[in-house]
């Protein structure tokens, strides 16, 4: 594999991991999360300072890292969560812009020139490079849908879904509304910690311009193309939008304005993403695969 | 005289200006069904609200148990032993009827965070699911999504839920609005019932033949204030009643 | 104090762009619940069409009312054939197919006009003044000038007129207002027939009073806005220029005056997540 699509694919496989875990959030518990850059964010420069201020190593850092980043979102959960549905979405896109301006305003976190110098992950002295690191991304990948798989499949997923759909239903059979949102808020946060850590050691440079707002937008992005509340959609949807600007490069110039484009004619058409029920993808799936849904 | 299951004394809820509730009590025995009646307006719906938590009172005191639970939040409630059914009706539409139950069926494992990560898909959880559904009728219907189901269907869906959670009381919002000839039949054999198993049940009803038929006691509300309570009998012939649902002409629910 | 009152000044008629910009948004909301992020490419594209229509004709009226007209053909397209029929979904399908928008049209401004920051040395045509040894020229009399007339219009449009009357029902409740004959899809229409017109006018004054036109112009506003409407309470439109204003002044006080590290743009987020806590419906919002 070339060197070109081994990062490509490592790209993909980081995104996966964070689109997953906004999936927990907006698909699961159906809370809306325009901010979920931020917080992997936080796992990044968590991940990085840890790693070049007190020379921690990745495993080392990692449980870290997830906590840090999960507190972060149980702190920030609960005030958004206080507010009205169509607040929520704007609360997180604050939490965005509020974000970024920290790590970009403080020299503590390097100000505007960011962390560098961030070493690999090393297994055993053996630094994971290329198609190693990547493998290490697809594992974690891999540990990251099967707790959302069993998160379905547990009283606490039954709980948050019913919030979803109906949250004063949800409240009359027990289901305290903010413990649930907050739980959902907290896996999903945990999960984008655990990519900022991979990204910061594969990138070996971050700033805060890497998780800017717009990142926010296409990891929601990923999850409804590929079909919100799905175990698979963020997967497919972080193929999409990681593979699609490239498909489009030949365009050079008029690249992001297809991506943009299609993106808007995905949304407008297919709502419920690709894997979302009647989506076209489906029908044709169904079809073809005998019962059940991915 | 056994202590009162459920006893409200002078509750009271004002929106600005309009008391939707103004100074109600009654209460409602082990075993019973107390009907609460009165003309659209009268505040029903906002006294199942108050009781369920959905709102706080403005004044008045709600007791369950003994205990008190004015203030609690609604979930709270739910896991004292009070299920409910809503007017309009919420479903979980995504999720099959049988799942809608079963989601249900967790009301003692949501309050406690180290309960919640077992499996919920188990067989005694599905047969447990499943026998809510036959005591309605429903189970012909398990995996059907929710979503897709007509109104009467998805009245005794929220009964059923209703069921799952309430251990000992049950409000009923015009349940029995919008179903058929036999199906109102099975509702009121299966309150009865219920009434059989140790509950008791609370029901607001604009059907009055049914009321009138199946309701141990009456309350009746108008304009937030209680006009009547007790036997149908006695209501029926209470002539501040009779004024009250003459006067207004504008739902004829006669049966 | 001198410089204070230069800086109040320039904080009232930042407030006052603000306000034009937020205003639209505000309306949409109101009517629709929907965040109309796209707001600020229509905002964009009447900078760009005003810019065009004055290089072409000279005069500045004629480029107004056609950058108007243009923007409202904009806005109504967007809500008749985007948001109209994702009504049914949850909100945030039209909230991405909205920032979708105005990606696109950030890229089409760009690939047609060129990324460069073009100028507007337009003069508008409003007086100078002095107030307490303090030039006031004639873009900021203008930019109160305006803002004044658009919101004058406004209030006697919903307050004295028919039109403003079936508006406000419609917002309160679309179905009641249905019910009693109004034709809700129009007003709706209407209402973003009316939104896109204050947004060509902001454009075009923003292009002026900066003498910037840029493609990406679009982009801080647009999200800026949502805090200012949140903070001036969902669905209250003299809320929003209420925040509006007081946004706009303490933006320029506060960095004119204390040190703050952090962006004016993160001013505007804190601001509202601090209103957020205290009163969870905004300055003017009703609960």
């Amino acid at each position: 594999m070339s060197g070109y699509l081994v990062t490509l694919a490592t790209i993909i496989a980081i995104n996966a991991i964070v689109a997953s875990g906004l999936n927990v959030i907006v698909g699961f518990a159906g809370q809306i999360s325009l901010g979920h850059a931020a917080f992997f964010g936080i796992g990044a420069y968590t991940a990085a300072l840890l790693a070049t201020q007190a020379g921690w190593t990745f495993w080392a850092a990692l449980p870290c890292v997830i906590v840090l980043t999960a507190f972060v979102g149980l702190l920030l959960g609960i005030p958004s969560l206080r507010v009205r549905e169509d607040f929520l979405a704007i609360t997180t896109i604050g939490i965005n812009f509020i974000v970024e301006a920290v790590f970009n305003n403080f020299e503590f976190f390097g100000g505007a020139l960011g962390i560098g110098g961030i070493p690999r992950v090393a297994v055993f002295d053996l630094k994971l490079r290329g198609t190693e690191f990547l493998c290490l991304c697809l594992a974690f990948l891999a540990v990251v849908i099967a707790l959302c798989g069993w998160l379905t499949r547990c009283w606490a997923g039954l709980a948050c879904f019913a919030l979803r759909e109906e949250e004063t239903a949800a409240a009359s059979v027990g289901v305290s509304p903010v413990r649930f949102k907050l739980l959902a808020f907290v896996i999903g946060t945990a999960m984008a910690g655990l990519g900022g850590a991979l990204y910061a050691h594969f990138m070996r440079f971050i700033s805060a311009g890497d998780f800017a707002f717009p990142l926010s937008v296409s990891l929601l992005s990923m999850v409804v193309v590929g079909g919100i509340g799905t175990l698979w959609g963020p997967i497919l949807g972080a193929i999409l939008i990681g593979v699609l600007p490239e498909v489009f490069r030949p365009l050079i110039d008029y690249r992001i304005l297809f991506y943009t484009t299609l993106l808007l004619l995905m949304i407008r058409f297919q709502p419920g993403g690709l894997l979302g029920e009647n989506s076209a993808a489906r029908r044709v799936l169904a079809r073809i695969l005998p019962g059940g849904r991915p | 005289m056994s202590r009162p299951l459920l006893d409200i004394s002078g509750l009271s809820k004002h929106f600005g200006g309009l008391r939707a509730v103004d100074g109600v009590s009654f209460h409602i025995q082990p075993r019973e069904i107390l009907g609460l009646l009165g003309p659209n307006g009268a505040g029903k719906t906002v006294c199942f609200n108050l009781i369920s938590g959905v709102y706080k009172p403005t004044a008045g005191t709600i007791a369950f148990d003994g205990r008190r639970t004015d203030g609690l939040a609604p979930h709270v409630i739910a896991g004292l032993g009070i299920g409910r059914t809503f007017q309009i009706v919420k479903p979980f539409a995504q999720l099959t009827v049988l799942e809608n139950v079963l989601a249900a069926r967790g009301i003692h494992r949501y309050p406690h965070l180290s309960k919640v990560w077992s499996r919920w898909r188990t067989p005694a959880e599905k047969r447990e699911a499943l026998g809510l559904l036959e005591r309605v009728g429903l189970a012909g219907l398990a995996g059907r999504r929710a979503g897709l189901l007509p109104l009467g269907n998805l009245r005794r869906l929220e009964i059923a839920r209703a069921l799952a959670v309430g251990s000992k009381l049950l409000l009923l919002d015009e349940s029995f609005s919008g179903l058929r000839h036999e199906e109102i039949a099975q509702l009121e054999a299966l309150i009865r019932a219920i009434r059989g198993d140790g509950l008791s049940v609370l029901l607001i009803e604009h059907n009055m033949r049914v009321a009138m038929g199946l309701c141990d006691r009456l309350v009746v509300l108008d304009h937030g204030r209680k006009l009547a309570e007790g036997r149908p009998a006695e209501v029926r012939a209470d002539e501040a009643v009779v004024e009250a649902y003459l006067g207004r002409k504008g739902s004829a629910h006669a049966a | 104090m001198q410089l204070f009152i230069e800086q109040l000044l320039n904080g009232i008629a930042t407030g006052s762009i603000y306000a034009l910009v937020t205003l639209g948004l505000a309306l949409v909301y109101g009517i629709m619940r929907i965040l109309h992020v796209a707001h600020a490419a229509v905002y964009t594209i009447g900078a760009y069409v005003g810019l065009l229509f004055y290089n072409l004709t000279g005069s500045l009226l004629l480029a107004a009312l056609g950058s108007m007209a243009v923007c409202s053909l904009v806005g109504v397209a967007i809500e008749r054939f985007v948001y109209f029929p994702l009504l049914k979904y949850p909100p945030f399908v039209p909230l991405i197919a909205s920032i979708a928008i105005l990606l696109s049209v950030e890229e089409l401004c760009r690939l047609i006009a060129g990324p460069q920051i073009l100028t507007f040395p337009a003069e508008l045509p409003f007086p100078e003044f002095h107030v307490a040894g303090v030039r006031v020229t004639s873009t900021v009399t203008a930019v109160y000038g305006i803002t004044a007339a658009v919101l004058g219009l406004l209030w006697v449009v919903t307050t004295k007129t028919e039109l403003g009357l079936a508006m406000r029902a419609a917002s309160q409740d679309m179905a009641v207002a249905d019910a009693m004959g109004i034709n809700s899809h129009l007003i709706v229409s209407v209402t973003f027939v009316i939104g896109s017109a204050v947004a060509a006018v902001a454009g075009i004054l923003v292009g002026i009073y900066f003498n910037q036109v840029y493609p990406t112009m679009g982009a801080i506003p647009a999200y800026k806005t949502l805090a200012l409407i949140v903070v001036g309470g969902l669905g209250s439109v003299p809320g929003a220029v209420v925040a509006s204003l007081l946004l706009g002044m303490a933006e320029t006080l506060l960095i004119g005056y204390a040190d703050i590290p952090l962006p004016r743009d993160a001013l505007a987020f804190i601001a509202m997540i601090g209103m957020l806590m205290w009163r969870s419906q905004g300055l003017l919002g009703s609960r």
